[in-house]
């Protein structure tokens, strides 16, 4: 008897301290789901997405939520795979029943979750990938909020054919679809502006070594490398040409220049050369410096970087859409259609700049300037817009020999 | 011969004495205990974590060294504790399923851990030589990555010697052998089994740091070492140790050849195709002996 008594003290004790710490709020949260390699070797960078999430949340939720209503961010962890993130997928959009998807990474994940979307009928706003296929194939509930490859290396192809116009080209890519796509655009390029490419060569994800591939390229001793790879792989291939000896100009998309290249590398990585929207270089956007102020407030010692202002625009652009969709009815099918068509129209000025779409769900009207990496008077690398010449902050190096450069 | 071919050799063989050493406490284990220990490139991702600490307190070649043998101890301990908690345990129950499915959930549990202490964040070791670069004359390479390669031989030999010389270790390779005449020897067969496992760590975790001193360090990067440990582990015959040492540097220069005059794309799928040709072939390993 008495431990009965005790049994239901316990739960009302509980369920009143629940009521006290409790949210005030209205009624249930909104539910969004967020898909990244939240583990594996890109775990680094889905932490960065995440953080530039986590900033947006506090800003939505600290101003009411979103018509009252908390917002719950639910993630689905992907870890680069196509098949994992199809199940992570599914799971948020059946069993979660979140209202929209959010989030991204890695190109050939991006391309069979947008179509899982398509078949549940929920909007789905890729974050980071730069694929062309996510939104070419036509899934009319799939936005994208950063541009894709075309128009990240706009500015760069025409930096190549206007400036280093190279005679010599070669490939080091990452064997995915990022790296792919990649490789047509800059082998179109080559064709331009009548390059000789030497060679193409490809590496898987996850690879570590990379002196067999560099000590060909030495030997081939291209003026140009055109290179896709993530962080780590971009970093080792930096530390290796080192210790091989090997100066060429690095070209790549620039999804590499994170926190973690900087400090792996150091001042290895001087000269490389990409096209990015980093939010620190784009001093002229109030909303970018806004946003590097609050997320080196809220993350101390976290270098503000691109992945997390694309993480951060992507939730205020799913957010606004479901503001403008107005009350929702509680029909789950009925309220991820309003959204869908809220999504549409949706015209935000963000850390990335201004995010409209066009009638296949892609960012248009957008910029990405080509950058270079100098180091600065402690040798610590540091990135400058050289191209356009308009918004430059500094003029494109050539590359000089190893032994010859300040930073050893 | 061009200086290409003589550079892709060279970059083999350094590759191939990191794959040799964690290939020996792989093959040791199984020779002894009859362990597949999927969970023996976690060992290495632990060895490269102290390495990270001991580098950051301890600067320069110093910091480099003490790295080793720190990861070493810490590594044997670790070796040592999760062999009598975990594996010992299921050794008599002797299905072979039991033990890999444990040692594939063990690397999982200590990847994810690492992740949770350590963030995701890839890390890199700062080069104790400042990249100090050697040219050999028919080939460049950095002073690292010669240090590398001769702690790694340098560790082989001594290794061999213990194994050969001392008491411990012929009643390692007496066990190997043939375990019911060392029991019946007087050999004390747990205390083997705990020394195997103790040294076969170690090994994980000195290859772990040399590893990560070239590469670079992640909660995750358990998993390649573990798949180039297992293809020398078959190729040079399973138990086999002398097998595996030669076979890691096999292993290290058919990948930098294939990969240069081959097929790059296909680089790390060529260890898999050298043990399809060697097991249609010689069933035992390139070294290993016929009915063992």
């Amino acid at each position: 008897m008495q431990q009965r008594a005790t049994k239901a003290c316990f739960i009302f004790l509980i369920l009143s301290l629940y009521l006290l710490i409790g949210p005030a709020w209205s009624a249930e949260p909104i539910k969004i789901g967020i898909l990244g390699p939240f583990s594996g070797s890109l775990a680094h960078n889905a932490e960065e997405m995440k953080n530039g999430m986590l900033l947006a949340l506090d800003e939505i939720n600290s101003a009411g939520g979103i018509n009252g209503r908390e917002v719950e961010l639910i993630y689905g962890d992907t870890s680069c795979k196509p098949a994992e993130g199809m199940a992570a997928a599914k799971k948020l959009l059946t069993r979660n029943e979140v209202l929209a998807l959010g989030g991204g990474y890695c190109s050939s994940v991006n391309i069979a979750t947008s179509s899982v979307a398509q078949q549940e009928k929920t909007p789905n706003v890729v974050a980071i990938a730069i694929s062309p296929t996510i939104t070419e194939v036509g899934n009319s509930y799939v936005f994208r909020s950063c541009p894709n490859s075309p128009q990240v290396l706009d500015g760069m192809n025409a930096w190549i054919a206007e400036v280093k116009k190279p005679k010599k080209v070669a490939f080091l890519m990452e064997n995915s679809d990022y790296g792919r796509d990649a490789e047509k655009i800059w082998m179109a390029v080559s064709k331009r502006v009548g390059a000789e490419v030497l060679a193409n060569l490809y590496f898987q994800i996850g690879a570590t070594d990379f002196t067999t591939e560099i000590s060909k390229l030495k030997e081939l001793a291209p003026e140009v490398v055109f290179h896709i790879a993530s962080t780590t792989e971009a970093a080792l291939v930096q530390k290796q040409s080192k210790e091989l000896g090997f100066v060429t100009q690095w070209v790549s998309a620039g999804g590499q220049f994170t926190q973690a290249f900087f400090e792996m590398t150091k001042s290895m990585c001087e000269y490389g050369m990409g096209a990015t929207a980093d939010p620190n270089l784009m001093l002229k956007n109030p909303e970018a410096v806004k946003f590097v102020e609050n997320y080196k407030k809220k993350f101390k010692d976290a270098r503000p970087g691109l992945f997390g202002s694309q993480g951060y625009d992507n939730l205020k652009v799913i957010a606004n859409a479901i503001q403008r969709a107005g009350t929702l009815s509680g029909n789950l099918q009925a309220d991820r259609e309003k959204v869908r068509n809220a999504l549409i129209s949706t015209d935000l000025e963000l850390s990335q700049g201004r995010i409209r779409f066009d009638e296949k769900g892609q960012l248009t009207n957008t910029f990405v300037p080509v950058v270079q990496i100098s180091t600065d008077d402690r040798c610590e690398p540091k990135l400058f817009v050289v191209y356009p010449l308009n918004i430059a902050t500094k003029a494109y190096e050539s590359p000089i020999p190893w032994d010859k450069r300040k930073c050893k | 011969m061009d200086s290409l071919f003589l550079q892709q050799i060279t970059n083999g063989l350094i590759i191939g004495g990191v794959y040799s050493l964690i290939a020996i406490g792989l093959t040791m284990i199984f020779g002894v205990m009859r362990i597949s220990n999927f969970a023996h490139g976690d060992f290495s991702m632990v060895g490269a974590y102290v390495a990270v600490f001991i580098v950051a307190c301890i600067p320069g070649w110093f910091g480099f060294v003490s790295s080793i043998l720190g990861a070493m101890v810490i590594v044997g301990m670790l070796g040592m504790f999760l062999e009598r908690s975990t594996f010992r345990p299921l050794l008599s129950r002797r299905t072979d399923i039991d033990i890999i499915l444990v040692s594939i959930g063990l690397s999982i549990v200590m990847e994810n851990l690492a992740q949770l202490f350590f963030g995701s964040t890839p890390r890199m070791v700062r080069d104790p030589f400042h990249g100090i670069t050697v040219d050999l004359g028919f080939a460049s390479a950095s002073l690292l990555r010669l240090v590398c390669l001769a702690a790694s031989v340098a560790i082989i030999i001594f290794l061999q010697i213990y194994l050969n010389k001392s008491r411990n270790g012929v009643a390692i390779r007496a066990t190997a052998q043939n375990q019911k005449a060392a029991l019946l020897m007087g050999i004390d067969i747990n205390k083997v089994y705990r020394l195997t496992f103790v040294l076969g760590s170690a090994l994980a975790g000195m290859g772990g740091v040399l590893y990560g001193t070239l590469f670079a360090i992640a909660p995750n990067m358990g998993v390649m070492p573990t798949l180039k440990a297992f293809i020398v582990t078959i190729l040079g015959g399973m138990g086999n140790i002398r097998g595996a040492i030669f076979s890691g540097f096999i292993l290290g220069v058919a990948e930098a050849l294939g990969g240069s005059y081959i097929s790059m794309d296909y680089k790390d799928s060529i260890g898999f195709i050298i043990i399809i040709i060697v097991l249609l072939i010689t069933p035992n390993g390139l070294f290993g002996r016929r009915g063992a």
